[in-house]
């Protein structure tokens, strides 16, 4: 089996200054399965991009089958028989999944210019009864589910022959028991003779599936191990060059009054299907309620009716008991909520403005910064160069643009803001994201501040760790609803899967979701 | 949620809205009647005949040709909003080759050709500047759109001193044996002029071309995911560089046809002759929702009230307003757009696509 | 304003003068003109192949070419200067870009592309003539009736002009109909329901052409300077709109409402974040933007003919020309009305002593806006000149880092 079908040799690639890859080197058996393992950033996809054509390196070599190949676009490399399946699809929603399958490949008919679409659900059923898949060639993108739709993606590389499957993080966005079904197709397709490189950057997944796993960091290769003879320990000192001991301090929480509340709330989406169904739960001061879940269960939606982006087509949301389910998210912001959006670059910062600028975002009407409505940029700086030092955003340039900083340090920025305002409600969507280790603990220890000076705070994260530590109680979110509400010290990363999935575990206390009845007394 | 009611409407109740619009039109129509003597209610009536739906179809040929081209080019994911600028292009360039020329019908079709390739010179030129140069769709549309409104002026300036051209002779109609001879549809449809038939051609080929073959699934999968596309190997800035230039190609035939089909003149005072029909084509794809033939249905409503105030106009005893009259049409367009509110774009359209981005 | 964030808003207004993208603006800017003209050059000479002359000033081989491209431009850039009755013709079009140029730049400012100006400025100039014949009954002449009747003109302009422009705001706000094509569509209807309005109900009845009685004199913005005298520019029009250029500027930069508008404009999801109510906000736009080119037609009435009449001149849609050359700024807007003022001085000279047709214009106006589209063509030629050793930046202004930053 120790036959070398891909070889990346001292490949480099620049952006800029930027260098994404440096000297690495790679190479991948025939017939195995081959992890590619580093933390976000470490330079992995852009590599497989390279791989796949869609970049062309700066220097090195690539062989396939031990022979030299340039690819100049993702033409080369499929017909070299190598297949991606990229972190987000490419797929056209609105087309079916036979027309996705053969785009750009279409089998002809008459003169050559028609598409020949039997021939092409041919194609698909052949290939779908081959490997075991469950899909229907007919149907539209756009109506399946995402491990569906990666199911389409593995499709379409094998229909334009692909003997080489790069799947880039195809895990992210799946249910523990959807990967393991992604998993037992990897084991068909190796079977039958396909090699598979897997990218990821979870350790448990890449020990579990992987023959071999070459780890990078910064952009360099740090070692290629066995799987049999590495462990989770060495891996993650690999990836991270450093022990990992991520472990937030926090005292036990004493819950004042209830902050936040949300009453049978329903959210529908565009074609009227219910994304938050009937939820209910409370939050006291000084309390950090989590939500865990797999993205797209209906998290987002929720996030947005409580902090009035959107509003809700049943149900209502309290803050301090007073209804603010129809008040415009201006009025929510004086009312004294701060809330980290799950997407800073589109939400929480204008990315073409200055840090200062930025600073204003959601204080543009308040009196201290806009005395009379025009803007008293003198106290504006003062209170931006303030945040900038607390929250160590760097390069502590408050004319700096915010496109111009690192993800951290726009995260930081946006937890400064909002968090110095000196919120009553914290909601706080997917806050450490794409954020590097010292960013992370640092966002992470605000929020437990936060909790400790007694303000009520919404965690919605699906990073299972976070979500477990920080939080006090901890919701967890399928299909717009809770499966359960548990302790999150009693409870296991296995049980919590089985709930994100939608299915009971068992030996799991449920704690409650709010004291409902407390809540009654006071008096809406 | 507003916005998702919006879209409700949108992919719910369109055909419901388009009734709407029919059964309003119809309904002012009467209303406006039953404020003028009895006699002009026949007057009206009989105005909606075999020889009105002719004209409406001749009048039908820039907006829907206009309006096809729009789609492509919207399709893979290029707005052209220089549409009008297009059918100025080759509303002048028709009239004045077929003058420089001169002499009988194969003038007028050298002039047709002209006219084509001008109009497909100027949408690559567009192509070129927002392909490869990355402008701005938007403004780059508007300036084909000025440019096009100051060049046929000044050139028809320049070539015969006036704005407007002396006047040339027009294709004549194509006369089919036999069937022109059926009443109603024999004459709307098989004694028409030469360039109705071809857009009678044009539609179905349109939605045949953009959903049945290989070319069509790349000009849609351009539009909607550009990524997809090249991963698949496909050149995407080559499937929109086709796009646009048919765009081209069939502003041109829509703005000759204009020109050489019915008016016979270039006029090139305030809008020029054109007076907007790119626009109202721009409209009739969005309320077609760039189905071809739902396009042609609606650039024919938006021809039928075209023809139909000129038609009133010249009714005797009935003093309807000509500029009141005249803004029906655009009245009518803001009210669709209003009903049917935001179409579902596709979703990559008007955006700049880097298969590299280094 | 107290003293101490005096040197902090100067700072701001220096800095973003001379901030490193506002300069590559005015680079791009500059350079798109002079590409224009070098492409109006090649439309002069091909113009000049076809036309026939007596004295061609270039003979090739069998062809002539009657128009010398360099005359052209220098009939078109430099008579403005040459006497007094071009100078006001330049100065009297500048004044009038400048308020059709901010209506569409503050538009453009919050996301909308306001190609309705013309439509606003029709209405505008209507409800000004008509409020201001109406008054004149009420009002002393001398110079009382002056000081109530032009500023009331003037009021009711931007009155009218702002609430046809609330109307596609509405559209887009509550409809989603979106205000490029409901703009456009609204100028074919306000040209034609204000020449229905007038013809029917407001002509002249001493007039053969569609126009309204005149405005009193003393409702008349005169010419202030003497060497004015017999020309239709009044130097306080222009300064209300230089002062209005400043105005607008604060507006947008200083304040929470002009913020809220750029942030909407530049990132509607931030906007909507940072609890702008978008619906409110664009209706607010279009109105304030409406107001400006109502304005611009009070102004035209008032200075200009003295009535409404039909055929008013595309100073609207040479306004989007204005904001776009100025990269939407409202100070950029002054030098690039000035420069369109010179143009449409030039283009009379140029049609009065070469023949040249004065639509000329007209193609410059389209060029200049498809090479300003183009900031990556002037670029891609920098970068093979060795000027500009930038890498260009990303059109999503992400890191071109792996994975950008949203992966998991």
């Amino acid at each position: 089996m120790n036959e070398p079908v891909v070889e990346l040799d001292g490949i480099t690639k620049r952006f800029g200054d930027v260098v994404a890859n440096d000297r690495v080197e790679l190479t991948v058996d025939r017939g195995s399965v081959h992890v590619l393992l580093g933390e976000n950033g470490a330079g992995k996809t852009t590599l497989m991009n390279v791989l796949y054509g869609l970049y062309e390196p700066n220097e090195g070599e690539i062989r396939i089958d031990g022979t030299p190949r340039e690819f100049d676009s993702p033409r080369d490399a499929i017909d070299a028989g190598i297949g991606m399946i990229h972190q987000h699809f490419m797929l056209v929603d609105p087309m079916t999944v036979a027309d996705n399958v053969v785009l750009g490949n279409e089998p002809r008919s008459r003169l050559g210019f028609t598409v020949d679409r039997e021939a092409a659900r041919e194609a698909v059923t052949d290939l779908t009864a081959r490997y075991g898949f469950d899909v229907e060639p007919d149907a539209v993108v756009e109506d399946l589910s995402v491990g569906v739709q990666q199911r389409v993606e593995i499709l379409k590389a094998l229909y334009r022959g692909a003997d080489i499957l790069i799947l880039d993080e195809p895990t992210a966005v799946l249910t523990p028991q959807e990967v393991e079904e992604l998993f037992d197709i990897f084991d068909e397709l190796t079977d039958q003779g396909k090699t598979i490189i897997f990218i990821t950057h979870k350790l448990g997944e890449a020990l579990g599936v992987a023959d071999a796993i070459t780890v990078l960091r910064d952009g360099e290769t740090v070692g290629t191990v066995d799987t049999s003879t590495t462990s989770k320990r060495e891996l993650a000192e690999l990836m991270v060059g450093r022990e990992v001991l991520l472990d937030v301090e926090k005292p036990p929480s004493s819950p004042g009054d209830v902050g936040l509340e949300v009453s049978d709330l329903t959210v529908t989406d565009d074609r009227g299907v219910d994304q938050v169904s009937s939820l209910d739960f409370q939050i006291r001061e000084g309390e950090v309620f989590g939500i865990a879940g797999v993205d797209g269960n209906g998290q987002s939606e929720l996030v947005e009716a409580i902090t009035g982006l959107d509003v809700p087509d049943e149900g209502r949301v309290y803050f301090d008991g007073a209804d603010v389910t129809t008040d415009s998210r201006r009025d929510r912001i004086e009312q004294g909520m701060a809330y980290i959006p799950e997407d800073r670059q589109h939400r929480g910062l204008v990315m073409d403005f200055e840090l200062l600028q930025n600073g204003l975002l959601g204080s543009q009407h308040d009196p201290d910064f806009a005395p009379g409505g025009r803007i008293d940029w003198a106290t504006l700086r003062q209170h931006v160069e303030d945040i900038i030092a607390d929250y160590d955003v760097r390069p502590p340039n408050p004319d700096a643009t915010a496109k111009s900083l690192s993800g951290g340090n726009q995260q930081k920025l946006v937890a400064g803001r909002e968090f110095e305002r000196d919120p009553r409600v914290v909601v706080a969507s997917h806050p450490t994201r794409g954020l590097d280790v010292g960013s992370v603990e640092f966002v992470q220890e605000k929020l437990v501040e936060l909790r400790n000076e007694g303000k009520a705070v919404l965690l919605v994260s699906s990073k299972l760790d976070e979500v477990q530590q920080l939080s006090d109680r901890l919701g967890v979110m399928y299909e717009g609803a809770f499966t359960d509400v548990v302790d999150p010290d009693d409870v296991t990363e296995e049980q919590l899967g089985l709930l994100m999935a939608g299915q009971d575990a068992d030996g799991v206390t449920s704690v409650p979701a709010g004291d409902f009845e407390a809540e009654a007394e006071v008096g809406r | 949620m507003a916005v998702a009611r919006s879209r409700e409407v949108t992919t719910m109740n369109r055909k419901a809205i388009a009734l709407v619009v029919v059964a309003g039109v119809a309904l002012a129509g009467l209303v406006s009647v039953a404020f003028f003597p009895a006699g002009s209610i026949a007057a009206v009536v009989a105005v909606v005949d075999a020889n009105y739906l002719g004209a409406a179809l001749r009048l039908t040929v820039p907006i829907a040709f206009a309006a096809l081209g729009g789609i492509f080019a919207e399709k893979s994911g290029v707005i052209n909003i220089g549409l009008e600028g297009l059918l100025i292009i080759a509303a002048f360039v028709g009239i004045a080759t077929t003058y420089t020329v001169g002499g009988g019908q194969a003038a007028v079709w050298i002039g047709f050709a002209a006219a084509v390739l001008a109009s497909t010179l100027f949408a690559l030129l567009f192509a070129v500047v927002t392909i490869e140069f990355k402008a701005d769709q938007i403004i780059a549309g508007l300036a084909v759109w000025l440019i096009a409104l100051g060049l046929g002026p000044f050139t028809a300036r320049v070539i015969w001193g006036t704005v407007n051209s002396p006047s040339v002779p027009t294709l004549n109609d194509w006369t089919v044996p036999v069937l022109s001879e059926i009443p109603w549809v024999g004459p709307v449809l098989f004694d028409a002029n030469p360039t109705v038939y071809m857009l009678l051609v044009a539609v179905p080929l349109s939605w045949y071309a953009l959903n049945r073959t290989a070319f069509g699934y790349r000009v849609r999968a351009s539009g909607e995911n550009p990524r997809a596309l090249d991963t698949a190997g496909v050149n995407v800035s080559l499937v929109r560089y086709k796009s646009v230039l048919i765009s081209g190609v069939f502003s041109g035939i829509g703005g000759a046809g204009l020109a050489l089909g019915q008016v016979g003149q270039f006029i090139g005072s305030g809008q020029t002759m054109v007076g907007g029909r790119g626009w109202i084509g721009i409209t009739a794809y969005l309320f077609g929702n760039y189905n071809p033939i739902a396009t042609f249905g609606a650039s024919f409503l938006f021809a039928a009230l075209d023809a139909l105030q000129i038609r009133i106009q010249q009714i005797p005893g009935l003093d309807l307003p000509g500029s009141l009259v005249r803004i029906v049409p655009f009245v009518i367009v803001i009210v669709v757009l209003a009903l049917i509110g935001k179409t579902r774009l596709p979703s990559a359209a008007g955006e700049h696509y880097d298969s590299d981005e280094d | 304003m107290n003293a101490s964030d005096l040197p902090s808003s100067v700072r701001r207004l220096l800095g973003s003068l001379v901030d490193a993208s506002v300069r590559e603006r005015i680079a791009i800017s500059v350079a798109a003109l002079f590409a224009s003209l070098l492409v109006g050059a090649v439309v002069i000479m091909a113009a000049g192949l076809v036309a026939t002359c007596k004295e061609p000033f270039l003979a090739l081989g069998g062809s002539s070419f009657c128009y010398d491209p360099w005359e052209v431009y220098y009939q078109l850039f430099v008579s403005p200067f040459l006497n007094d009755f071009n100078t006001a013709l330049m100065l009297k079009e500048t004044t009038l870009l400048l308020f059709t140029g901010l209506a569409v730049a503050v538009a453009f400012r919050a996301g909308l592309f306001n190609i309705g100006a013309q439509g606003q400025l029709v209405f505008g100039a209507l409800g000004s003539a008509l409020a201001v014949l109406w008054g004149a009954a009420f009002v002393p002449t001398g110079v009382v009736g002056s000081l109530v009747l032009i500023p009331f003109g003037l009021v009711v302009g931007a009155v009218v002009g702002g609430l046809y422009g609330a109307v596609p705001g509405l559209l887009k706000a509550y409809a989603d109909a979106n205000e490029v094509i409901t703009t456009i569509m609204l100028n074919f209807v306000a040209t034609n329901v204000a020449f229905y309005l007038v013809s029917t109900y407001f002509k002249d009845p001493a007039s053969q052409s569609v126009e309204t009685k005149s405005v009193p004199a003393v409702a008349q913005l005169k010419p202030v300077l003497g060497r004015f005298e017999s020309t239709s520019f009044s130097v306080w029009a222009l300064l209300t709109g230089l002062a209005l250029v400043v105005v607008i500027y604060y507006l947008l930069f200083h304040t929470s409402f002009g913020y809220d508008m750029r942030i909407s404009g530049i990132q509607p999801a931030a906007a909507a974040y940072g609890g702008v109510d978008a619906e409110r906000l664009v209706v607010g736009s279009m109105v304030l933007s409406g107001a400006l080119s109502g304005l611009a037609g009070a102004v035209y009435v008032l200075m200009v003919l003295g009535r409404w009449r039909t055929g008013i001149p595309a100073v609207g849609f040479d306004g989007i020309t204005v904001s776009i050359l100025a990269s939407n700024n409202p100070l950029g807007v002054v030098p690039a009305a000035f420069l369109f003022g010179i143009l449409k001085s030039g283009s009379l000279s140029i049609s009065f002593a070469l023949g040249v047709p004065k639509q000329l214009v007209g193609v410059l106006r389209g060029l200049i806006i498809l090479f300003v589209a183009m900031p990556e063509f002037f670029r891609m030629v920098g970068l093979k000149l060795g000027v500009g050793d930038r890498q260009p930046v990303a059109t999503d202004g992400g890191r071109p880092v792996e994975g950008g930053d949203d992966d998991e």
